[in-house]
């Protein structure tokens, strides 16, 4: 963990974890509660820096990432946390209008 | 009365061919679409023969395994944590299995399939426990489900699975499976023993880096063979060249292999390997044909938009590219021109459904 700085609560306590040895319960995990734990680039910049090797359009690649929550900070996820955020607009080209963003519950 | 009826709706679904006594086997394409919709196309005529809706789809219709015999399909619904077995023929849900039960929330990421002989599901599970105001997830497994269970089943055999898995393959002699992930495994079906584990991260190419590869498509057919483009660095430094590389899995004997075929150039999602000459094709915002004869790309072509998945008529004679958004398109694999486009009813997103072809 030595050159991370917790920027939260959360973090906050998986150092202690790490420092009392319990590191093993909060490691990182292919799918966790239903998410992938996917933290490459690939939606603002593809594979060579730049942006023509993205999905085009963009639209095509909104639900394919949003139904296997594969970029959940960037796309709202389906899978466990937004469940209704396509609801009733099956095609992003022409419902995108309709796909408001989303915010954490307080 | 229950054959009359059954026939009855085979002609709607499959269409007039069925009339004669032997008719000739056709291509039909099988592709999931948001939220609930499982089509069934007519190759040849370019036409959608069955808009089949999938019960409790609860807005997706993922990954699509269909059964040896075409009869019937295995998709993936309700945000993963659901499999439904489609008859194709009257378009009625015939099998289900819920995964989540109780606190127990599971999920299969993509890793479903069924063995050679139709008659087991093979899924890999990832379950978590949801509790009051924490998650605790659970170890992984394999489980195994009879597809004869109907609407309520519940595996027969469960064993333990490694993480990270993202495809389940059968061996084609109905003994094996194989699951792959960081590495290749490979289990025993009946017993679930871990027969082997081979690449890909340990793949043993000197020079090369750790590979990298996205792979969610279990497209198979027709020769029973898997291939999907792996990414590395050959070199390091300022000398380092990213290669691209096909991985080919032999479902019959078992044969894993690695062909570079460029220096990379494109990014590329999924690949089917043609009955015809060593050819395979591969799909993204590009289609392009690679000679694994030569280990070398032949052609490469701008597509409309992006399609994420790809499959091919089975005597090879066309390509077809799917998934994302709400089109299945037809290519020449000589020229790799258009040559029809068909838009789904209603224009809903495909998204990561699997496009898979029949033969009926």
């Amino acid at each position: 963990m030595n050159g991370f700085k917790p920027t939260n609560k959360k973090a906050e306590l998986l150092l202690q974890a790490a420092d009392q040895g319990h590191v093993k319960e909060v490691s990182a995990m292919e799918s966790v509660a239903g998410c992938v734990t996917t933290f490459d680039p690939g939606w603002e910049v593809d594979a060579f820096g730049g942006v023509a090797s993205l999905c085009q359009p963009m639209e095509a690649d909104l639900y394919g990432c949003a139904d296997p929550c594969w970029w959940p900070a960037q796309v709202p996820d389906t899978m466990s946390t937004y469940p209704n955020w396509d609801a009733g607009n099956p095609s992003a080209q022409n419902d995108w209008r309709q796909l408001d963003a989303v915010f954490p519950k307080k | 009365m229950r054959p009359l009826i059954a026939c009855a709706l085979a002609l709607s679904l499959f269409g007039s061919q069925n009339l004669s006594a032997r008719p000739a086997l056709r291509d039909y394409i099988l592709t999931g679409a948001k939220p609930d919709h499982l089509f069934v196309i007519d190759a040849a005529a370019r036409k959608v023969t069955s808009d089949i809706r999938v019960p409790d789809a609860n807005g997706i219709v993922g990954l699509v395994v269909p059964s040896p015999d075409g009869k019937r399909a295995y998709v993936l619904v309700n945000r993963m944590e659901s499999i439904s077995g489609i008859d194709l023929d009257t378009g009625k849900q015939v099998f289900r299995a819920n995964l989540s039960s109780g606190d127990e929330v599971v999920h299969s990421f993509f890793s479903v399939n069924i063995t050679p002989d139709g008659r087991e599901l093979i899924v890999h599970e990832l379950p978590t426990k949801r509790g009051l105001n924490e998650y605790h997830v659970q170890e992984p497994r394999f489980a195994i489900f009879k597809t004869d269970a109907g609407l309520d089943a519940k595996p027969v055999r469960v064993f333990p699975a490694p993480r990270r898995v993202h495809l389940v393959l059968p061996k084609a002699d109905g003994k094996s499976f194989y699951a792959l992930g960081f590495q290749l495994f490979e289990y025993d079906l009946a017993t679930g023993k871990k027969l082997g584990e081979r690449g890909i991260r340990n793949w043993g190419r000197p020079g090369y880096s750790t590979p990298d590869m996205l792979a969610f498509w279990p497209v198979t057919e027709p020769l029973d063979v898997f291939v999907t483009p792996v990414y590395s660095t050959l070199g390091t430094g300022k000398d380092a060249i990213a290669k691209t590389s096909l991985m080919k899995l032999d479902l019959k004997s078992g044969a894993l292999s690695y062909q570079d075929f460029e220096d990379t150039s494109a990014v590329i999602f999924s690949a089917v390997a043609s009955p015809r000459n060593g050819e395979v094709f591969t799909v993204y915002t590009q289609l392009s044909k690679i000679d694994t004869n030569k280990g070398v790309l032949v052609d490469r072509v701008n597509l409309p938009h992006t399609f994420y998945t790809i499959n091919i008529a089975s005597d090879g004679h066309e390509v077809f590219v799917g998934g994302t958004m709400c089109d299945v398109a037809f290519y020449d694999p000589d020229t790799l021109k258009q040559r029809a486009n068909l838009k789904l009813p209603g224009c809903p997103d495909q998204s990561i459904s699997t496009l898979r072809v029949i033969r009926r």
